[in-house]
């Protein structure tokens, strides 16, 4: 009784083992099969500058939550740091702030910015329902859409509540 | 050479016994979890977007980051990995035990295993702690108050949420009995270094626990799993969970009768990978998230 019970428990650990070889078979490269080498090794590049702003001291930029909106601060890494906004219990955006000098390209695409915020340029991003923008040339301030009912305008409003002026201001 | 985010992502299974057990937990958390793999799946999941140009340039960024060691992604990775290994070996102690209870010709086992309960109490207490220092490994410490951090650890969902369902219900409930909260918090109270010392699971990610020496680390243990025993004896009350419940659901996939309850806790211990399964996606989430902020 004992040993037909261990026996199948055992089966499925024997059949995954075997699906597991047999999938190993040849497979085509991974689109990021390149950035996968160039980003390992020893000499490879750190992903974040050794000189980015540590992201506590984005915390206090951030607007708080308001009328129906709660801000829960979810990440803070060097050069990083996000907040979500939920409705109800659900998350409806995320707020962040990124330090682009890991990021060149992030802070280039503001060049084409044909609007601003204060004297801040931005840009929306359709594909991502995202619009940020560039403070200082280099803090990247973003809110991103993660639910329908928040609108472009809804980003926009709260990019506002930023104390974007603030933000311009650190060393 | 260790495997890449998008392997591990892409690798992820869409069936088998870990993808079936978490499913048979959905009337715990109903809808909150949905078995998302593939990295550009996961991808277009969390952003939104299906713009192949915007795929491509999250991707990268967010495997160069995981591959940035100083991140603590991999770190994060190591633990859940390692917990989920552990706790195999566990299983295979814990079953041994159980056939040593039985037979008397089998009877020594007991002397060279742990006893179930202590080695299913340290499991559960060391993985809730695995949980928490992944977790600051992940995001960092966000906000600058510890009420700040709170809020975000109680934002919990999705994936994570049903790796801290799976924790009450795999490791806690059917194991150790509805009782099991007030148990593991008297059995580390009375514990010795020693008993911890000796125990798989926490020689595995010892040098990931805070505290310093073995002593210290027991007593980050325990506070760490009395802080968050008001949380989890609500999330079992609140939902009025319960080992039969559990059980129930789970007798769709796995033959199993009331009086071998033991077996089905050792069984999933074995055969399942929960915290790697539902590690690897919240790693996945957040260095997206991160990614297509940056970008």
């Amino acid at each position: 009784m004992i040993v037909s019970n261990w026996r199948k428990a055992m089966m499925p650990i024997v059949l995954s083992v075997a699906l597991l070889f047999s999938a190993c078979s040849s497979k085509e490269p991974s689109k990021y099969a390149t950035t996968q080498k160039e980003t390992t090794g020893r000499n490879a590049p750190a992903a974040v500058a050794k000189n980015a702003e540590a992201g506590g001291d984005f915390n206090k930029f951030f607007p708080q939550g308001d009328a129906g909106f709660a801000r829960v601060f979810s990440q803070e890494k060097k050069g990083f740091a996000e907040a979500k906004l939920n409705k109800g219990g659900k998350n409806v955006a995320v707020m962040s702030i990124s330090d682009t000098i890991s990021v060149p390209t992030a802070a280039k695409k503001y060049e084409k910015s044909t609007s601003k915020i204060g004297s801040y340029p931005l840009i929306e991003e359709a594909p991502l329902k995202s619009t940020g923008v560039l403070v200082n040339n280099r803090y990247q301030v973003k809110v991103a859409s993660r639910d329908p009912s928040f609108t472009g305008d809804d980003r926009q409003a709260w990019l506002k509540k930023f104390n974007l002026d603030g933000l311009s201001k650190l060393k | 050479m260790s495997k890449s985010i998008f392997e591990l992502v892409d690798d992820l299974p869409t069936g088998g016994l870990t993808v079936m057990s978490l499913n048979a937990l959905d009337f715990a958390i109903p809808g909150q979890w949905q078995n998302t793999v593939g990295f550009d799946n996961t991808i277009k999941v969390v952003t939104g977007t299906d713009d192949p140009e915007y795929v491509q340039a999250i991707g990268e960024r967010a495997v160069a980051l995981y591959n940035d060691k100083g991140e603590g992604y991999q770190t994060a990775m190591w633990l859940y990995n390692t917990v989920d290994s552990g706790s195999r070996l566990l299983g295979a102690a814990a079953m041994a035990n159980k056939v040593g209870e039985k037979f008397a010709m089998l009877g020594f086992l007991g002397n060279i295993t742990p006893k179930a309960e202590t080695a299913q109490t340290i499991d559960l207490s060391v993985k809730l702690v695995a949980e928490i220092v992944a977790y600051c490994q992940i995001n960092g410490i966000p906000g600058d108050s510890v009420g700040d951090f709170l809020a975000g650890l109680g934002d919990y969902g999705g994936e994570s949420l049903m790796r801290m369902c799976a924790l009450v219900c795999f490791d806690g409930l059917i194991p150790l009995g509805p009782d099991f909260i007030g148990m593991v918090m008297d059995k580390m109270g009375g514990m010795s270094p020693g008993e911890l010392e000796g125990n798989q699971t926490f020689k595995g990610i010892k040098d990931q626990i805070p505290g310093g020496d073995t002593g210290g680390q027991l007593g980050f243990i325990t506070e760490s799993f009395g802080n968050v025993s008001g949380w989890m004896s609500d999330f079992v009350s609140s939902r009025g969970l319960s080992p039969e419940m559990i059980v129930g659901n789970m007798r769709n996939f796995v033959e199993i009768s009331d009086d071998k309850l033991d077996y089905l806790g050792a069984f999933l211990d074995v055969s399942t990978n929960y915290y790697v399964h539902t590690g690897t996606q919240t790693l996945a989430r957040r260095l997206i998230e991160r990614a297509a902020a940056e970008m």
